[in-house]
């Protein structure tokens, strides 16, 4: 599954980034296979979404975290 | 003289260090180019003698904007002697990326572990010397906000001995063994690095030997398979890796998650429902104090204290006994262009005040994030949104304001459709006809020009888009910053830098277009004579001949004198000055700019409502004022883009104001004219809908999708072309 499809509230792992504009970006904030995302809320018109990773809060459209490969893991 | 350059994560207390660090005896030099923001001061020091450069923040080395790259470029060139990191040790992971990146670079370095007093806020504590000794980088704890630290930091710079052997990072064995290959190739064990990460991209401006080139892109290509996990992402993946380790080490915290101030304020602010109305809230706010009554009075007071100091100056002149032309120069040319201008400062000085506020406090990022979804439909990120909100008070600020955009075609596209928001300047137009020949309705005359500004703007970004930056993604990534107590310094030190910012350009770029406008308008032909024109003589001037010149073009879309004409042209010094020179072309006595009324019966008797509309409408989306021009040049920097923004300004002004002439001339009744219209903007819908919707979508694997043109996927998979086509010519050679 992907990044998008994560709900607020839920955590997943990385398993995979795919290519987009963005990939380098994404993957020197710290998006990296195995690393762990708590999805925090959509913004108010339902895009983009707010993750923490790493301990900090990142931003980005659904249309990069559709790109991101994840599983949904259990706190 | 050593120079420092400090170079850190944004917003990760850069330009507040950079201010302690240099204090009051800064001299801030700007450069002015394509987006250089760099700053130099001197280090506030008795022992030693450094230069300090103040650089954009950077995440990575890696860059994807403009601004990032000068960054990047200048730890590439090894500009300076030493680096002062800023890590901000509350998001210690994330900043020490950088860091590693940094060390790579075999630069000497000191780390300035920023913000401890957040660390120790939310109890937590990091072993700053274990960590200085795994990274091998001195390490110094500061709080650049409440001034701790800074005295410590300033005597390790002093104490840093240069000969000291410079800290090196290892990874794991076959990755050491990559970078080796690689740097025997290109002679640079860190530009290797690079390459590892960038690929192609890190090697353009390197020098390569031809053989070396082919070897080493062969041996890119075999590395590659060595490894299981993408070959851009080995690199990072290191990195990651290491600081997890050291951070492990080093930062004791409580894993009980605690509910931060900015989670309780984002609860509100950044909520599902209340968001957005409260984001309109603050920037009717804003909007309201600069711009409303309050903002009003403030410039009036000011402009009436630059008009007396400036007829001070203007007497003086007057009383020396200088021939008439130097004195009409300096009252007519320097300080009327000047005093249009400067007139600006205060509401300009009131909307850079709030907006240093929301981006110290933190709620720039929030707004971006708000808006982004509205903006997407247009191809724009939701960073685009700051400058255009700018853009409605004055378009010069705005422009300067796109450098925070990521990409460089974003930046392009809301730097060109700026100047179809309708800035202040433009309002007195409106008022003034709108106020003479629409009456009671005149106030939703007045907000039907703000609305077809937007829906240009929109329109042409859509437009850009597609027809010029095909394939351009508007990109949005961005961190959400913990909410700060904006400091009253800083927010000061912000307003005053771009204050100074537009008053030099008013100094500078502007003086010389005064100059110019004004031999045009002061100067002409009075009975078979050439010489200078009083101000009652405007009309002989040679802005009046080229106002009689160009009339015949300007007949189609309803303007039947001269007057109009070239009222319209002196609004290219400014769009202020369009009002009084109907004033004075029309022999209003009196000052029409601050009482429009005066103006009231001339515009009743020389327009009909359909041609004061068509004024209105040329007047809001033709060429603004040269100060935004000036800027637009500055911020585009490139001729060909310039150029084609100027023509482009003025066809659709002509054609949008032909428009609504021709329709509203319709004899038919007033009624057509409104179904008219009202299919017109259907229309214009439909085309934008149609344009939106063939908008690429992002994709991501491939194997779904079987277009074979318009894809866009990153350059990774350009570099495997670059390689390929780079054997077949070694292989022509």
């Amino acid at each position: 599954m992907t990044l998008k499809e994560i709900l607020p509230g839920e955590y997943c792992i990385v398993k995979q980034v795919y290519a987009n504009n963005l990939r380098k970006r994404i993957i020197d904030m710290g998006l990296i296979s195995g690393t762990k995302i708590f999805v925090k809320k959509t913004a108010p018109l339902g895009d983009p979404m707010e993750i923490i990773v790493r301990g900090y809060s990142l931003t980005l459209r659904k249309s990069e975290a559709r790109t991101i490969i994840v599983d949904r893991i259990e706190e | 003289m050593r120079s420092i350059a400090l170079i850190g994560n944004p917003n990760s207390g850069k330009t507040t260090l950079y201010n302690e660090l240099t204090g009051s005896n800064q001299s801030v030099g700007n450069w002015p180019g394509v987006t250089v923001e760099k700053k130099t001061g001197k280090l506030k020091s008795n022992n030693i003698d450094v230069n300090i450069v103040d650089l954009p923040g950077i995440y990575s080395l890696s860059t994807i904007s403009l601004e990032e790259e000068i960054t990047a470029n200048y730890v590439v060139d090894k500009n300076m002697d030493l680096i002062i990191n800023i890590v901000d040790a509350s998001n210690l992971e994330r900043n020490l990326f950088l860091s590693l990146q940094l060390i790579e670079a075999g630069i000497p370095m000191i780390i300035a572990l920023n913000a401890m007093d957040i660390v120790e806020k939310k109890k937590e504590e990091i072993d700053y010397f274990e960590l200085s000794n795994l990274l091998g980088v001195k390490i110094v704890p500061i709080s650049a906000r409440k001034k701790i630290g800074i005295e410590a930091l300033i005597r390790t710079v002093e104490e840093f001995d240069f000969n000291d052997e410079v800290a090196k990072i290892k990874y794991s064995d076959d990755i050491e063994e990559t970078i080796d290959l690689f740097a025997s190739y290109i002679k640079d064990r860190f530009i290797a690095h690079r390459f590892f990460e960038d690929g192609i991209k890190a090697i353009v401006n390197i020098k390569i030997e031809k053989s070396d080139l082919a070897k080493l892109l062969q041996a890119h290509y075999d590395e590659k398979r060595k490894y299981t996990l993408d070959f851009d992402m080995i690199l990072p993946n290191a990195r990651y890796n290491r600081i997890f380790d050291f951070v492990k080490k080093t930062h004791m915290k409580s894993d009980i998650y605690e509910e931060s101030e900015t989670d309780k304020i984002d609860k509100i602010l950044t909520h599902k429902y209340l968001g957005l109305p409260l984001f309109g809230l603050i920037m009717f706010s804003i909007f309201f104090l600069a711009f409303g009554p309050i903002g009003i009075f403030i410039t009036n007071q000011f402009i009436w204290l630059i008009n007396q100091f400036f007829s001070l100056i203007i007497n003086g002149v007057d009383s020396i006994g200088m021939a008439p032309f130097v004195s009409s120069l300096i009252t007519n040319g320097v300080f009327g262009g000047l005093a249009a201008v400067i007139g600006f400062l205060p509401q300009l000085a009131i909307l850079f005040f709030s907006l240093a506020i929301l981006e110290d406090s933190g709620y720039m990022a929030r707004a971006a994030f708000i808006m982004d979804r509205a903006l997407k439909r247009f191809g724009l990120s939701g960073k685009s949104f700051i400058p255009m909100l700018i853009g409605f008070g004055c378009s010069v600020p705005a422009m300067a304001n796109t450098r925070t955009l990521d990409s460089d075609e974003d930046r392009k596209i809301t730097t060109m459709i700026i100047p179809f928001i309708s800035c202040g300047a433009k309002a007195p137009i409106y008022g003034v006809f709108a106020g003479a020949l629409f009456g009671g309705g005149s106030f939703i005359v007045v907000f039907s020009m703000y609305i077809l500004g937007m829906l240009v703007a929109i329109f042409s970004a859509v437009l850009f888009k597609k027809m010029l930056f095909r394939g351009a993604k508007a990109n949005y990534i961005m961190e959400l910053p913990e909410y700060r107590m904006p400091t009253v310094k800083n927010t000061l030190m912000h307003t005053w830098e771009r204050c100074k910012d537009f008053l030099v350009k008013a100094g500078t770029i502007l003086l010389a277009a005064f100059m110019i406008i004004w031999f045009f308008s002061y100067f002409g032909v009075v009975d078979g004579q050439f010489r200078l024109l009083a101000e009652s003589e405007i009309s002989n001037s040679l802005l009046g001949s080229i106002g009689r010149f160009v009339l015949p073009i300007f007949k189609p879309i309803g303007f039947t004198d001269w007057q109009a004409t070239v009222a319209m042209l002196t609004g290219i010094v400014a769009k202020e000055s369009v009002v009084g020179t109907l004033g004075i072309l029309y022999g209003v006595n009196g000052d029409v700019v601050t009482n429009g009324t005066l103006l009231y019966s001339s515009i009743q008797a020389n327009f009909t409502a359909a041609q004061a509309y068509s004024f209105m409408v040329f007047a809001l989306l033709s060429t603004p004022c040269i100060a935004a021009v000036a800027a637009m040049k500055r911020e585009l920097n490139s001729w060909k883009w310039f150029t084609f923004i100027i023509f482009y300004e003025v066809f659709i002004a002509y054609l949008i104001a032909l428009g609504v002439f021709q329709l509203a001339s319709i004899p038919i009744g007033d009624s057509l004219t409104y179904v008219f219209s009202g299919l017109a903007l259907v229309f214009v819908g439909f085309m934008i809908r149609k344009f939106i919707r063939n908008k690429g979508s992002i994709c991501g694997d491939c194997s779904s999708c079987n277009k074979t043109s318009g894809c866009h996927l990153p350059k990774y998979i350009n570099f495997k072309e670059d390689i390929t086509n780079k054997e077949r010519n070694q292989e022509d050679e």
